[in-house]
């Protein structure tokens, strides 16, 4: 070993400790910083050179420490585990929330529902019944009969609307994947060339993998990691970014689509095949806003959205359809000039084309009303007696409601369990990760003081070496003088 | 693999505690404000249904409330006809009576003649009663009256009767209200069974009552028909009077079943005060604890402790 060898072993030690301190300091810096990975000095200690033909002698000493590489304490495992778990969170918390429009839409139990609304339309046809021949109670039948198909037609306006504005947030969801993966593809290139030239590229990789977290979030898929640093991530099945490279997503149609029509995650270059998308917000939101269920007698194999809005569709023609019934037994009122009333009128009637929901209308007066029967006298209320009895069967329109609420409000039960689930799930793998990934404050302090200790106690190596050649080289040979 | 702890995870399992401690309060609060045990469908579908037909059955019981209390106004205007009309046919029959009496002179028999005209014609207007507009002898008909005008007897002439009045209503059809989802109660009478109609009916026996006592004819012989015709009054009344009753039977029944769906309907949608109010003074208490925790577990590290 060199004279000088021992000042050189305690330089690398002091250089050591400070990238150390240094390592201690960007951890302690980054404790708060959302993403941040810890990162370690890994060093090795240094073995002694090997011995030569004229090293002779005595055995030697290692020759200190080298800093070999700061390491990224992260897990793939448990970035995978936070992903998949984003992924189920992020359908789960879109169709929650979908399924609560729903019920929103409802407005049951309460007095500005559609029961209400039933209930008082049947009330004042037997209130018309008690006075027919004032016009005052056929007013109030006419303005219940319109608030029941107002309250029908406004909440399948708001069932459209929620679907346009479900359909516009995965459109934006869309665009923030494809910015998202377009980020990750030019940090899949810096952290390449960067690892090639022997860099450090641990806060890239924090940034890339906040990135594929979010991907994985809006639409599912999963990352593959490359041996040069960069990943591949997959949504479908198929490559939405390689190395960097990056194909783009986009939603069919256009946003101008109403409820009913067909939306499907694709390809921008293959247009026409959907992408068979298995989590993310993208994929709850296309869940909901699928077309009815086809056929009509399978419920739950359409979206949430357009069933939903069926059933009101349904509801306005099993209405229209029970009160007509009996309404076309009747007579309508004699006219003016004294003529017989026409018989076999409809009450509510469904003209031009569209939903159901929007086109059931109650008569534009009171000459609309049928009460009696024809052949009885002119103040008879059989028809109007009969019809103010239909909310009671079994298959009435009132029960139908009924059976609406309760499905919608086990869905949407189901749909915030599920929720409730997939958010704990999440939680537990994100605890998961940061109990891994995250900084310690205690472990940097005692890394710190490790390192203050060990950089003192180098320098103190470097004094005594010093002062050893001090006394070789200003003491030796003076013995006697 | 050992759960390694850090400051990171420490506050944010505080932050998640806390969040959830929070979120819980406030549902309790709202819980505690409104009352409302559901307040959307998803909160317990099955007492969804419940409520949506505990109202429905409430709505229907009020409407039938309304339904008995027109129709007991119904009921009462028929019945204080009938009355009049019993007390008119008691003044005819004592007439009758009277008119028997062989010493009346002739000056008497014109005299009660008169007076039984003008009690025939009191009874043709008890029988056009209306109530609210609305005839209630005639049934379902929208006539003027129940009973048409006839013609009057010609004063010049004594035998003349004139043509009397005749039923005018829909036969065999009548007023009804409903008082349940089963029962309606008929709330008119039949004016043409009680009255009768143009020959043979009340009006015709009197005016001919009065008839034969300006020619001077015994009218004892008619009498069973004026009894006859008195009765039919009395029947008439006494089914009012049955009906009447049904509908006060049928309306402290449904009171009572309106009392009995509203505890019902306060049951499945309300909360109890009581409960409620422990629950969220216990959240309250837990809300505090986790804060109070939260911020003895956050404060210390080693730099504490450190020089």
């Amino acid at each position: 070993m060199s004279t000088f060898g021992a000042l050189n072993t305690a330089y690398r030690g002091l250089t050591a400790a400070q990238q150390g301190m240094n390592v201690a300091g960007q951890n302690i810096a980054n404790a708060a910083t959302e993403g941040y990975t810890r990162q370690r000095v890994e060093q090795s200690s240094l073995a002694a050179p090997a011995r030569g033909l004229f090293s002779g002698g005595a055995l030697q000493v290692g020759q200190g420490v080298s800093v070999d590489a700061i390491a990224r304490l992260g897990n793939s495992f448990l970035d995978g585990g936070v992903r998949s778990a984003g992924a189920q969170a992020g359908y789960a918390g879109v169709r929650s929330s979908a399924l609560q429009g729903i019920e929103g839409v409802l407005q049951e139990p309460g007095d500005n529902g559609i029961s209400t609304a039933l209930q008082d339309f049947w009330s004042a046809w037997q209130a018309a019944a008690n006075q027919p021949s004032e016009d005052g109670p056929k007013g109030l039948l006419l303005n219940a009969a319109n608030s029941l198909t107002d309250k029908i037609s406004s909440a399948y306006q708001g069932l459209d609307a929620q679907w346009s504005r479900t359909r516009a947030q995965a459109s934006d969801n869309v665009d923030a994947v494809n910015a998202a993966a377009a980020q990750v593809a030019a940090y899949n290139t810096t952290i390449r060339s960067t690892l090639a030239a022997g860099g450090s590229a641990n806060e890239l990789i924090d940034a890339r993998a906040k990135l594929t977290d979010k991907i994985a979030s809006l639409a599912g898929g999963t990352v593959r990691e490359q041996p040069d640093g960069t990943v591949d991530v997959l949504v479908g099945g198929n490559a939405l970014v390689t190395g960097g490279s990056v194909r783009t997503l986009a939603l069919s149609g256009s946003s101008s689509d109403r409820m009913g029509a067909p939306v499907q995650l694709e390809w921008t270059d293959r247009s026409g095949l959907a992408i068979p998308v298995d989590g993310g917000e993208i994929a709850g939101a296309l869940s909901v806003l699928a077309p009815g269920a086809t056929p009509p007698s399978t419920p739950g194999s359409g979206g949430a959205i357009a069933e939903a809005a069926e059933k009101f569709n349904n509801f306005a023609v099993d209405l229209a359809t029970a009160v007509n019934r009996v309404h076309q037994k009747g007579q309508l009122p004699d006219d003016a000039l004294g003529n017989p009333g026409a018989v076999g009128q409809d009450f509510y009637t469904m003209n031009g084309s569209g939903p159901a929901a929007l086109r059931i209308k109650a008569p534009a007066d009171a000459a609309g009303i049928a009460l009696k029967l024809p052949g009885k006298g002119a103040l008879d209320t059989s028809v109007s007696d009969e019809i103010s009895q239909l909310g009671t069967g079994p298959g009435s329109p009132d029960k139908a409601w009924s059976g609406i609420v309760t499905s919608i409000g086990v869905q949407s039960r189901g749909a915030q369990q599920r929720e409730d689930l997939t958010s704990a799930a999440q939680a537990s793998a994100l605890t998961g990760r940061a109990s891994q990934a995250s900084v310690s404050l205690d472990e940097e302090n005692v890394s710190l003081l490790a390192n203050q200790h060990a950089y003192q106690a180098a320098a103190r190596v470097m004094t005594a070496v010093d002062e050893a050649l001090d006394v070789l080289i200003n003491r030796t040979g003076l013995v006697g003088r | 693999m050992l759960n390694r702890v850090t400051n990171l995870t420490m506050s944010a399992a505080a932050q998640r505690t806390l969040q959830a401690q929070q979120s819980k309060l406030a549902q309790l609060q709202e819980k505690a404000t409104t009352l409302d045990k559901i307040s959307r469908p998803s909160d317990d579908p099955a007492a969804t249904a419940q409520a949506l037909d505990t109202r429905a059955r409430l709505a229907a019981t009020a409407q039938y409330g309304r339904n008995i209390d027109d129709g007991n106004s119904w009921l009462t205007a028929a019945d204080s006809a009938l009355e009049q009309a019993t007390n008119v046919m008691q003044k005819i029959k004592d007439l009758t009576v009277q008119a028997g009496n062989g010493s009346l002179p002739q000056s008497g028999k014109d005299a009660i003649a008169n007076e039984l005209t003008a009690l025939n014609q009191d009874l043709v207007s008890i029988g056009n009663s209306q109530h609210l507009g609305r005839n209630i002898f005639a049934g379902s008909s929208d006539a003027a009256g129940a009973f048409t005008p006839g013609t009057p007897r010609d004063p010049s002439i004594p035998a003349d009767t004139g043509t009397p009045p005749s039923f005018a209503g829909v036969a065999n059809t009548s007023v009804e209200r409903r008082i349940s989802a089963t029962e309606s109660v008929r709330v008119d009478a039949d004016g043409a069974a009680i009255f009768g109609s143009g020959a043979g009916s009340v009006f015709d026996i009197v005016s001919q009552m009065a008839a034969d006592l300006r020619t001077g004819k015994d009218i004892s012989p008619r009498l069973a028909a004026v009894d006859t015709a008195f009765k039919n009054i009395v029947n008439g009344r006494s089914e009012i009077g049955t009906r009447q009753s049904q509908l006060e039977r049928a309306g402290s029944v449904n009171t009572e079943l309106e009392a009995s769906l509203d505890a019902q309907k306060t049951g499945i949608e309300k909360a109890d005060l009581g409960s409620v109010i422990m629950d969220l003074k216990l959240q309250e208490t837990n809300y505090q604890v986790a804060l109070a925790a939260t911020a003895r577990v956050l404060q210390p590290t080693l730099m504490d402790f450190l020089r």
